[in-house]
């Protein structure tokens, strides 16, 4: 009786500390359907009495934001497929050998996923106007993004890797299977889970990806939400609505795939982070 | 040729092929910058120069001229303040809410995987509403600090120089609390509940069990967590760039945001690149402590 009494408080004061740190989300879902004299009452009102659904329509219109949010797509799927293209074999080479070599070069892997990206932008933009690459804008971020992000989905996904146990592909190396053949039918398809939810962390990233889109993206039609978001956001702006309407806009996407797939990328992340 | 597609697809070759390709592009992509980076620090950069990879050395010029500037150290210490700050902020949040659900309870683990959700938003967006929430005139969090009775006037967070760094720190803060609870609690997963037990029978309260038994065992996963926070911190760039700019007057300026101001918003790429450089170093130091630190996890 005690012990089903403590679940209760404990559960409700967990339900608390969930929704105080919460909160900042529910603030913008709320201040986005508010008027702009009930945005800025005194005191502010926690529950909105006249919920102004239109704001969304008029923000979608007025700013754009299907086209915003087409090229962080665009952006974040490109990023996402060369980094799975080239970063599932490197990963499966990793945690199927164990010597000098792997231990270097896991290395040098973690060392370049520490690089901040507002550090490596001087460089990489320079290096990239000489060799002409800044015509193709969004080209040019994808690169950078893979660039970046790669080394954190290898390590997520070698952790995969070594969890396939490795006499299943030994078993269909003996039964005849080439190299190629067991990568492809026994080792890729056993890994495929791990390897979704890495992609999906890597995408959930690259679509929210700001210092290299705002640095190399000058053709306003060619710029992901997120800096569309930040030229929504003047010095002095009072349009507070209708940014938090942009960026519900923006963020829900993300939160829904994070909602249904809560699970598997808590496990997902912590595997990898810590080993 | 037959003999090396043989290879390729039934061999060692399919191995280097898999591993050298991506190396390759990470080479291509992360290591030339970065070799580059240096080159230009001991550069001249105009707009001119801009195109063309013949520029002259000037040797340690740029960076004589950097520890000249007026804003350099204010800038310097309001990265450490930034870095120090936010760490033993998440930090301790983190630790207390990974130990309160670690207690287990009905629907604790769902619970604790919706902290989460901080983790995966834009940056971007995480500070536009943290800018709306600390709006001087009719932010929330000013409404809520009068209410209880902590302030009795409104700050200004975002323009207040004594406060616009601070305004940053409660964000990311806010943004680290959830990597290093969920880390944190895989930590604590780790440990044995017989230890515990054994302890509980000799008589050990909970403090005396938290200093010896969790804080010890908890030694290299803390130190991880650190150095991940270090890096983490150190790449944080979307909050100053949605709440404050690095203003007003430099206030809340830290040298991650300042490298990218000095290229692109003053187009001093030698500069940039010179503050980059030096932050580089910061960040390697970092990631050696972490590396090192997961080395030993996996090994214990």
């Amino acid at each position: 009786m005690s012990f089903a009494l403590r679940d209760k408080v404990m559960l409700l004061v967990a339900v608390l500390l969930a929704a105080i740190y919460l909160f900042p989300l529910y603030w913008m879902y709320v201040t986005a359907i508010k008027t702009g004299s009930a945005m800025f009452a005194s005191p502010p009102s926690f529950w909105p009495s006249d919920p102004q659904w239109g704001i969304y329509g008029f923000v979608w219109e007025s700013r754009n934001v299907g086209r915003y949010l087409w090229n962080s797509l665009v952006i974040a799927s490109g990023a996402v497929s060369l980094i799975v293209v080239l970063g599932t074999g490197c990963a499966y080479v990793l945690a199927r050998y164990r010597n000098v070599w792997v231990d270097i070069g896991l290395f040098l892997i973690l060392m370049l996923q520490v690089l901040p990206a507002s550090l490596m932008i001087t460089p990489i933009f320079v290096g990239f106007s000489q060799l002409g690459l800044l015509d193709y804008p969004r080209v040019a971020v994808v690169l950078a993004i893979a660039a970046k992000s790669m080394p954190f989905f290898v390590v997520l996904v070698r952790a995969t890797f070594m969890s396939v146990p490795m006499e299943l592909e030994e078993a269909a190396l003996v039964d005849g299977n080439s190299r190629f053949g067991a990568f492809f039918h026994i080792v890729l398809p056993l890994a495929r889970n791990g390897i979704l939810v890495s992609a999906i962390l890597i995408f959930m990233q690259a679509f929210g990806e700001f210092v290299y889109s705002k640095s190399m993206i000058q053709a306003i039609e060619y710029q992901p939400a997120s800096v569309g978001l930040n030229s929504f956001m003047g010095p002095n702006t009072n349009e507070w609505n209708n940014i938090m309407a942009y960026a519900a806009m923006y963020v829900t996407p993300i939160l829904a795939i994070f909602v249904l797939l809560q699970r598997r990328i808590v496990s997902g992340l912590t595997s990898g982070a810590l080993k | 040729m037959r003999k090396l597609l043989l290879s390729v697809s039934d061999g060692r070759g399919f191995d280097i092929g898999l591993v050298s390709v991506p190396l390759a592009f990470l080479f291509a992509m992360a290591g030339l910058p970065l070799i580059y980076n240096i080159v230009m620090s001991f550069q001249e950069v105009d707009m001119f120069s801009l195109g063309t990879f013949a520029r002259p050395f000037v040797g340690f010029k740029n960076y004589i001229t950097l520890f000249s500037l007026p804003e350099t150290w204010p800038i310097l210490r309001n990265t450490a303040v930034f870095v120090i700050a936010s760490i033993a902020g998440q930090f301790t949040i983190g630790f207390a809410l990974a130990l309160f659900f670690w207690t287990g309870f009905p629907g604790s683990s769902w619970l604790r995987g919706l902290f989460l959700v901080s983790w995966v938003m834009p940056g971007l967006v995480v500070g536009a509403i943290w800018n709306w929430i600390l709006s001087g005139d009719f932010g929330v969090l000013n409404y809520i600090l009068r209410e209880v009775g902590l302030v009795s006037g409104n700050i200004f967070w975002r323009s207040d120089p004594d406060f616009s760094l601070w305004a940053v720190v409660i964000a990311n803060i806010w943004l680290g609390i959830s990597f290093n609870m969920i880390l944190l609690s895989v930590g604590l997963s780790a440990i044995s509940r017989d230890l515990y037990e054994a302890a509980e029978l000799d008589g050990a309260n909970v403090v005396q069990r938290f200093f010896t038994i969790t804080l010890p065992m908890m030694r290299s996963t803390i130190g991880a967590i650190i150095a991940l926070g270090l890096i983490f911190t150190l790449q944080q760039f979307d909050l100053f760039a949605a709440i404050t700019a690095g203003g007003p007057n430099n206030s809340s300026n830290v040298a991650q945001y300042w490298a990218w101001d000095m290229s692109f918003r003053q187009y001093d790429f030698a500069q940039g690149a010179t503050i980059s450089v030096i932050m580089i170093v910061f960040v390697m130091i970092a990631s050696v402590v972490y590396v090192r630190s997961t080395r030993h996890e996996v090994r214990g």
